[in-house]
């Protein structure tokens, strides 16, 4: 099977049926037998977005045997899709399958045709029945609701698009405030036809210039709790014309082209799996015709071609400042080579026309150990899980290696051309962006300061010596509507430090702090390297005169620092204040959280349960006597 | 029957999941279980990316009736290639 998915993924996709029908055959023989986890993992790597419709709707009937015979998920994200007028059926599949294809657990409900609105505003509905803690809205431009005639002035066209905006954001409102779930929105696909031909976009009551009104009301209006994906810049991407195939609208109210909808669910589903904290976080670079054409330890730095003046040269520059616009925005960049590490360095010490400099680099890896090795020491570093890494390398037998012995490392293949790595990278939409923080644009400098700590640390000697020279200060408060979206994303992303793991949406943190039963906070911290940022969240509830801890968590990057002390101290003032008698804890083990598994016994906890599951439940007793535990931290007040 | 035949016959195999089926020009939508109208999105789909063709919605009739079968999903391939 390894082998049978190796060289379907190796070979350029224009070339690749009869390795994609021996990988069918194989996965088919595997399935009959009975073989379903050994079939899921190939599935897995099979289902790419750049695959055809029938491919992967060969694939999807696969995944329908494989699901039904593994077991029904304990917690799977539920998933209702809610068509407009259009037929979502495919698009539902193709949908749970690259659900399960990003390894999402998922449940996945559709709607009838054409009743999205029945859906959210009758109680009764299925949908309600269903409980979902995602809603997608598969909506196209044909269900507008108030579209301008051509005689419409500004103000009616104005007066319209507010009306649409209301429409959509009452539905929203209803179906969030109902379940609580995430809502995930397109926006409307300009149609390609042009009634105004090249003044379409000049006049305000032409339809394209009305839909690209509503789509920025869209943006600019959608509450935390939406997320609006960009259906028409899908649309555009492959070009409207054959977008829109009308055939397929005539014969079956499809909502585009049936070989659009693969790339259609990857991207929805990307949009799903980014707010469940699934996106990549890093990217791994290889560096000889990677970063620049040519062998640094061969051609030296003269032979190298990088930069302006010729188009191979150019082509790696443009890859370099993609990269480099990635980790702007908070993806970290991690280098991983075959060479001397001196002369791995040379270039970004001593060539001018590099675009990454070494201080963007946050883990500099350069030996002649195996990739997949190195990948893990990356991993390591940097203290994130290797499934949060994507590999780019030239070299197709180092990529062979690295899918074969670590992967859970995303790699994705790359075209000969560096000219064209760019959109094949684009394609995968590995860094798909959930929300926004100001932070985010850090992300990366933190990794890096991390590692300027981590040098420091063997100096001082001692642990509290080192904990005291870092002149940290800490800010408590309740989470409120500027820590909200970060407070979410760090329940989304953090996996280690997580004693429940469990997602809560903004939405359900949302009613929480508007809940008294409830205690919320979170935690940033500075330190005399930066700041940290928001770095930890506590979610409690007073229930029966106990105070429960229902979610805490940190993020890795502030490990052994002392935090979660300091946010004990401020929780034991807390119940002493809220008059409970005890508090309660809970670990929930996960593959990735064993960190935390004595995380009460630690902070002087008593076990008072343990069901069969591995879950473990703790207690302590609120008291006068109690005293408070040692930390470094100092505590900074909220205004500042 | 013609060499168009087998080619074809392996699209509906793949998609029907049946290794025995066997196409005649009778045949219609409705001698064919799973064959409903979603599936005929998934044929038109799959023979027209197969042989590199593309039909207009009034050469891909609903394949329900007599003068509506299999045959006339032949015939329209076989115009679109002697066409080409």
């Amino acid at each position: 099977m390894k082998a049978l998915l190796e060289s379907f993924l190796s070979v350029p996709s224009n070339g690749r049926e009869g390795a994609f029908r021996d990988l069918l055959a194989g996965l088919r023989a595997v399935v009959k037998v009975g073989g379903y986890e050994d079939a899921a993992p190939f599935l897995r790597g099979a289902a790419l977005p750049t695959l055809d419709f029938t491919s992967t709707h060969s694939l999807f009937r696969i995944y329908r045997r494989v699901r039904a015979g593994l077991p029904e998920p304990y917690d799977p994200v539920r998933v209702a899709i809610l068509g407009g007028s259009v037929t979502t059926t495919q698009l539902a599949q193709f949908i749970e399958l690259h659900l399960f294809a990003a390894g999402i657990d998922a449940a996945v409900y559709e709607s009838d045709f054409d009743v999205l609105r029945q859906e959210i505003l009758d109680p009764a509905s299925g949908l309600y029945g269903f409980g979902p803690g995602i809603v997608f809205l598969a909506t196209s431009w044909r269900d507008l609701t108030h579209t301008p005639a051509l005689d419409d002035s500004v103000s009616t066209v104005e007066e319209l698009a507010a009306q649409e905006l209301a429409h959509w954001a009452a539905l929203w409102q209803t179906v969030h405030e109902t379940t609580g779930c995430q809502v995930v929105q397109n926006n409307f696909d300009a149609p390609p036809a042009r009634v105004l031909a090249n003044r379409e976009m000049r006049h305000p009551a032409a339809l394209g210039s009305y839909v690209a009104r509503v789509n920025q009301a869209l943006c600019d209006n959608a509450p935390p709790y939406v997320t609006i994906h960009d259906l028409d810049h899908l649309s555009a991407g492959v070009g409207r014309w054959t977008w829109a195939d009308a055939r397929f609208h005539f014969l079956a109210k499809m909502p585009c082209a049936p070989e659009c909808l693969v790339d259609y669910a990857h991207s929805v589903v990307s949009v799903m799996a980014a707010q469940l904290g699934r996106a990549k976080k890093c990217l791994v670079l290889g560096l000889d015709n990677t970063l620049w054409g040519g062998v640094i330890g061969d051609d030296g730095l003269g032979g190298i071609r990088l930069g302006l003046g010729n188009a191979e040269g150019e082509a790696f520059l443009a890859i370099q400042q993609y990269a480099k616009d990635l980790r702007g925005r908070g993806v970290i960049l991690a280098v991983c080579s075959k060479n001397e590490e001196s002369i791995a360095r040379e270039p970004f010490e001593r060539f001018s026309e590099m675009a990454l400099r070494l201080d963007d680099i946050a883990c500099f890896v350069a030996n002649w150990n195996d990739k997949a090795a190195n990948l893990r020491t990356i991993a390591q570093q940097l203290d994130i899980g290797l499934d949060s890494l994507v590999f780019v390398d030239d070299n197709p037998v180092e990529r062979a290696l690295v899918r074969s012995l670590a992967p859970e490392v995303a790699v994705p293949e790359l075209p000969e051309d560096p000219a064209a790595w760019i959109p094949t990278l684009e394609q995968y939409r590995y860094f798909q962006v959930a929300s926004i923080q100001a932070e985010d644009s850090q992300h990366a400098d933190y990794y890096q300061a991390n590692a300027a700590r981590q040098q420091v640390e063997p100096e001082t000697g001692s642990l509290d010596g080192f904990l005291r020279s870092l002149d940290m200060k800490a800010r408590v408060e309740p989470i409120g509507p500027d820590t909200l979206e970060r407070s979410t994303q760090l329940l989304d992303r953090s996996n280690q430090f997580n004693l429940t793991t469990r997602r809560h949406t903004s939405a359900q943190i949302l009613a929480m702090i508007g809940d008294d039963a409830w205690v919320t906070r979170s935690v940033s911290l500075t330190d005399r390297f930066g700041d940290t940022g928001l770095i930890s969240v506590l979610l409690a509830k007073v229930d029966g005169g106990v105070l429960d801890i229902d979610t805490w968590l940190m993020s890795c990057r502030v490990l052994k620092r002392g935090v979660e002390a300091f946010l004990m101290n401020q929780l034991y003032d807390l119940a002493r204040e809220r008059g409970v008698s005890a508090i309660r804890g809970t670990y929930i083990p996960t593959a990735r959280n064993a960190l935390v598994r004595d995380h009460y016994a630690t902070l002087g906890f008593t076990q008072v349960d343990a069901p069969e599951d591995g879950t473990t439940r703790w207690e302590l007793a609120v008291t006068n006597d109690w005293a408070a535990l040692e930390t470094f931290i100092e505590e900074e007040s909220a205004d500042g | 029957m013609d060499d168009l035949h087998e080619p074809v016959q392996a699209v509906f195999r793949e998609l029907f999941d049946d290794d025995e089926m066997v196409l005649s020009d009778e045949m219609t939508a409705r001698d064919v279980r799973g064959w409903d109208s979603l599936m005929h999105i998934n044929i038109i789909v799959a023979v027209e990316k197969r042989f590199g063709v593309r039909f207009a919605n009034a050469e891909i009739s609903d394949l329900k009736s007599e003068g509506k079968n299999v045959g006339n999903l032949f015939e329209a391939r076989r115009n679109k290639l002697a066409g080409q």
